[in-house]
């Protein structure tokens, strides 16, 4: 205690200024507000984001399982739907989730889009921002951190105060922590009882009964936010130490709380995406056409590779026609089919995937030289609402409809016969008890583990970002002048 | 008097990093909005070369039956995009320009979605509205945050103040300047734009550009008020910017939440589901019911009957694809009505917060809003049924694939042809500039400066 006993002393002191200044007073009252409001509208959102994909995920499953007999390629295009779901951490952080597609729907041969983002339903207002306790703590509160950091020093400095604190035996560097340590605790006041709440409705969410991988991403998700803060107001009380006057200070700040928020991560991510460019849709689709003609067309009966595949089986079975064969010959030329054409499609989707991957690699790579950029892409691959947790969801969503649409061929095969059924006959089917056997779709987002794999960059930037302080809190400590 | 007021703003190194900065990232994103263009046009050169090697591929391959050809091939309409829409990107990154249907159930297809990097999105466009709405304002603000309050603050206002007759003209002057450099600004960028995007002159332009000045006069006007209220620099500089934030961020946010919460739109999964149930139970439930159905809808039809000894028809097929349609018409309605509501309740909201409001009229000069896209989807229903109607008699009468003329078939564009209102765009604006001019001007009389 006795160690800090001066620093503390300075920290009480800022706290006590800043209290007197109204208007520092409202926007913290109102900043308040705000992460209440977030908290409440991220918990509304969720809510009915998880209810609506809960509820058409079980009625798509009961229409599923009430389907009468019928042939199972039938079944296959009837299909399935992947509903997107969030995870508890997500009523925090929104990330990408509203330019997400919702709603997959999975059919034999085709690859549908994910569709029904909620940015697609919605006027250009979005691409404002969203109001979440995410936007609270990284954009908003840094800005106040500087509002409330940018005449610590230099106030005192134009004051001729600072002369008389150097002299009365106080050093730099206690100064220096002093002032953090003040604005910190004024930040605390908002933080702490934000963070309380927010464990509250997670904890709700989840009906008191959480996992230990969810437990340990809230766990990060709060040290990494009171680290960014902290490091805010050190930056702030530096940048005022080093400021002639304090107008010179909120300036620089000012300065660079836009850069780091509003103006780096837009600008780098255009960058990536003006220099590499991705395909449209129908370029996409039209390639990957292109190439599955050009693997062979199973719907062509002189198609050379059906053809060759259609040769070897006669001759295995030592038949002269498709219709003797002992199981489904449309069958198994369906599992080949869809073998192939998955395959194609996603060799393109890889390569799409590899183009956005470019395109993401400046603002990754930015985060070194911006902290915000780094939490927030931590944030949001805590939540399950980053990029990866996308792609992730369109995998799980594309090897299911791959499951699907194979476990229909291979019922086909074994229980449809393979003769014609003449005209006026009942089209063949199989007893409709098969359908259960096809499990439902059910979406696991990332582990911890995958998560901060992912994100190593933002943690190794976060990191490098805190002994950068460290060090030039030292030598701000050696090399500042009183006046 | 005046022209000193100019050499010494524009001969501070501030103002000319500042300028210069602006006219840079306003190039930058002239080039974004010229890639956009260029994309743009070549996606819809391919879907032409893309849609005519398709049919003739398909037909060539399918040529004994019109109704299986049918089944596979798809006939592409395009949202037409306007050159001046590389300034205003809008939601056109999201939603589809071209939309890709077969004549089977439209449901199931109208809804699909544009392939996008989800990060690309988040971040935003560096289109030219967003450096006017978001970049414009800041250099406004650091140009004016500290007239007169600096002079205060340095002592020299005294002197100002007994060398000219009128301080409050002397004030305007400084603002007169610093309003004329960034319309000029304006101007010239707009003018290259015009150039290198091809931009025709015509009304959207025109909008265009007066929605500009007049944006930029609003935040002239905002630091004009907060100026007269004459307060330390340091006070104006975190309340201008605080403004900035909640009109830029925090305002626009809230109203977003509000109209997501307000108009809820569970109808679009209810409407995929729906539609898939209604045509797949067709398949197990009596032929005669689906096409009395049918009849009902397309009287003119009812002369194609199905005959009682074939199990599978093509008339039956269609019929029961467009029971997709007709049974799950209600939720499409609804899911319509809401997204009209969204617009309307945002349009309206937006007429108050003027850095929202010309956000969305920008979009909808360049067609790239959601009125925009919500007639785009109109009207590509309106496509299918036509495709559908021409189709139908020849499939039913089974007519030979090669009698018809596959090339005539050729991608369709649709135009928006929506009005622009001057008054919609201009008067919330200028009412809100006069405003706060008006009690600028009362602050500023009141205490003699």
């Amino acid at each position: 205690m006795n160690i800090l006993h001066s620093e503390l002393l300075i920290a009480k002191h800022l706290r006590h200024s800043v209290f007197k200044n109204t208007a520092v007073f409202i926007i913290t009252l109102f900043i308040g507000i705000l992460l209440l409001y977030a908290t409440f509208s991220g918990w509304e959102n969720y809510k009915s984001q998880n209810e609506t994909s809960e509820k058409y995920q079980h009625e798509s499953r009961e229409d599923w399982l009430k389907n009468p007999d019928k042939n199972p390629h039938r079944m296959a295009h009837y299909g399935n739907f992947a509903f997107r779901k969030s995870t508890p951490l997500s009523v925090f952080e929104f990330g990408m989730e509203p330019f997400f597609g919702n709603a997959i729907f999975l059919e034999a041969h085709k690859q549908n889009t994910a569709n029904f983002s909620e940015a697609g339903f919605s006027n250009s207002m979005l691409r404002f921002g969203e109001i979440s306790i995410a936007l609270v703590l990284q954009v908003l509160l840094p800005l106040l951190i500087f509002f409330l950091g940018f005449n610590s020093i230099a106030y005192e400095r134009e004051n001729g105060t600072l002369k008389i604190l150097l002299t009365q035996g106080i050093n730099w560097k206690q100064l220096l922590i002093g002032k953090t340590l003040g604005i910190a605790s004024v930040i605390m006041m908002l933080f702490v009882p934000a963070i309380v709440i927010l464990i509250f409705v997670w904890l709700l969410l989840q009906d008191f009964s959480i996992t230990a991988d969810q437990t340990f991403k809230m766990i990060l998700f709060v040290l990494f936010h009171l680290v960014y803060l902290l490091f805010f107001c050190v930056i702030a009380v530096l940048v005022s130490a080093i400021s002639k006057t304090s107008k010179k200070a909120l300036i620089t700040l000012i300065g660079i709380w836009l850069l780091f928020t509003i103006i780096l991560p837009r600008t780098t991510q255009a960058i990536g995406a003006y220099i590499y460019e991705a395909p449209s849709k129908i370029q996409f689709t039209s390639d990957i056409e292109k190439d599955i003609l050009k693997q062979g067309d199973s719907h062509n009966p002189n198609d050379p590779h059906y053809k060759a595949i259609k040769d070897s089986l006669l001759s295995a079975y030592k038949v002269d026609s498709v219709q003797k064969l002992p199981f489904n010959y449309s069958g198994f030329i369906m599992t080949e089919g869809e073998k192939i054409s998955s395959r194609i499609y996603n060799e393109h989707l890889a390569e799409l995937l590899q183009v956005y991957k470019k395109q993401n690699s400046f603002s990754k790579t930015v985060s070194f030289l911006n902290p915000y950029i780094a939490m927030k892409n931590l944030s949001m691959g805590l939540s399950n609402t980053d990029y990866e947790s996308y792609v992730d969801f369109q995998q799980q969503a594309e090897d299911y409809r791959y499951m699907m649409a194979q476990k229909m061929n291979a019922l086909q095969i074994k229980y449809i016969s393979n003769k014609k059924p003449s005209a006026g006959d009942k089209p063949y089917s199989i007893s409709k008890e098969h359908w259960a056997d096809v499990e439902d779709f059910h979406y696991e987002p990332k582990k911890i583990g995958t998560v901060l794999e992912n994100e190593i960059i933002s943690i190794i930037s976060i990191f490098l970002w805190i002994t950068l302080l460290f060090i030039l809190i030292r030598i701000a400590a050696q090399k500042l002048k009183a006046i | 008097m005046l022209s000193l007021i100019f050499k010494n703003f524009i001969r501070s190194k501030g103002t000319k990093i500042g300028l210069l900065f602006l006219l840079c990232i306003g190039f930058i994103s002239l080039l974004i909005g010229k890639q956009f263009q260029d994309k743009q046009i070549h996606t819809i050169e391919q879907a032409r070369v893309y849609q005519k090697e398709h049919i003739a591929r398909n037909a060539a391959f399918h040529k004994d039956e019109i109704g299986l050809l049918l089944y596979y091939i798809k006939f592409s309409l395009v949202n037409k995009t306007l050159p001046i829409n590389s300034l205003a990107i809008g939601q056109r990154d999201v939603n589809p320009s071209i939309q890709n249907v077969t004549i089977r159930g439209l449901e199931g297809q109208k809804y699909d979605a544009e392939l996008n990097n989800p990060n690309n999105l988040l971040a935003g466009n560096i289109d030219f509205s967003f450096v006017l709405i978001y970049l414009f304002p800041l250099l406004i603000i650091a140009f004016s945050y500290n007239l007169i309050s600096e002079e205060k603050e340095s002592g020299t206002w005294k002197i100002v103040a007994t060398q000219s007759q009128n301080t409050f003209f002397y004030i305007l002057k400084l603002f007169y300047v610093r309003i004329l450099s960034l319309i000029a600004l304006l101007s010239i960028l707009l003018f290259i734009a015009v150039l290198f995007l091809n931009i025709p002159f015509d009304t959207s332009l025109f909008v265009f550009y007066g929605l500009g000045i007049l944006y930029i006069l609003f935040w002239f006007a905002v630091c004009f008020f907060i100026v007269s209220l004459q307060k330390h620099s340091n006070f104006n500089a975190v309340i201008l910017l605080t403004i900035w934030l909640f009109l830029i961020i925090i305002v626009p946010a809230g109203i977003n939440a509000y109209i997501v919460t307000k108009y809820k739109v569970p109808e679009a999964l209810e409407l995929t589901l729906k539609q898939r149930n209604a045509y797949h139970e067709k398949w197990d439930t009596d032929k005669n019911e689906t096409m009395e159905k049918f009849y009902k809808h397309y009287p003119q039809f009812r002369t194609y009957k199905i005959p009682a000894d074939k199990e599978f028809t093509w008339l039956w097929y269609y019929a029961m694809q467009q029971m997709g349609d007709d049974e799950s018409a209600v939720q499409s309605r609804e899911l319509e009505s809401k997204l009209q509501q969204r617009n309307l309740a945002s349009q309206s909201i937006a007429q108050f917060i003027p850095t929202l409001h010309t956000q969305l009229q920008l979009n909808e000069i360049a067609h790239a809003d959601l009125g925009n896209q919500l007639l785009f989807l109109k009207e590509t229903s309106k496509f299918h049924e036509k495709l559908r109607l021409y189709f139908y008699p020849k499939i039913f009468d089974n007519a030979p694939v090669n009698a018809e003329n596959w090339e005539k078939f050729k991608v369709e564009t649709f135009s928006d042809n929506t009005k622009i209102s001057f008054a919609k765009a201009f008067v919330p604006l200028l009412l809100f500039n006069l405003l706060l001019i008006g009690f600028g001007w009362f602050n500023f009389t009141r205490k003699t400066v």
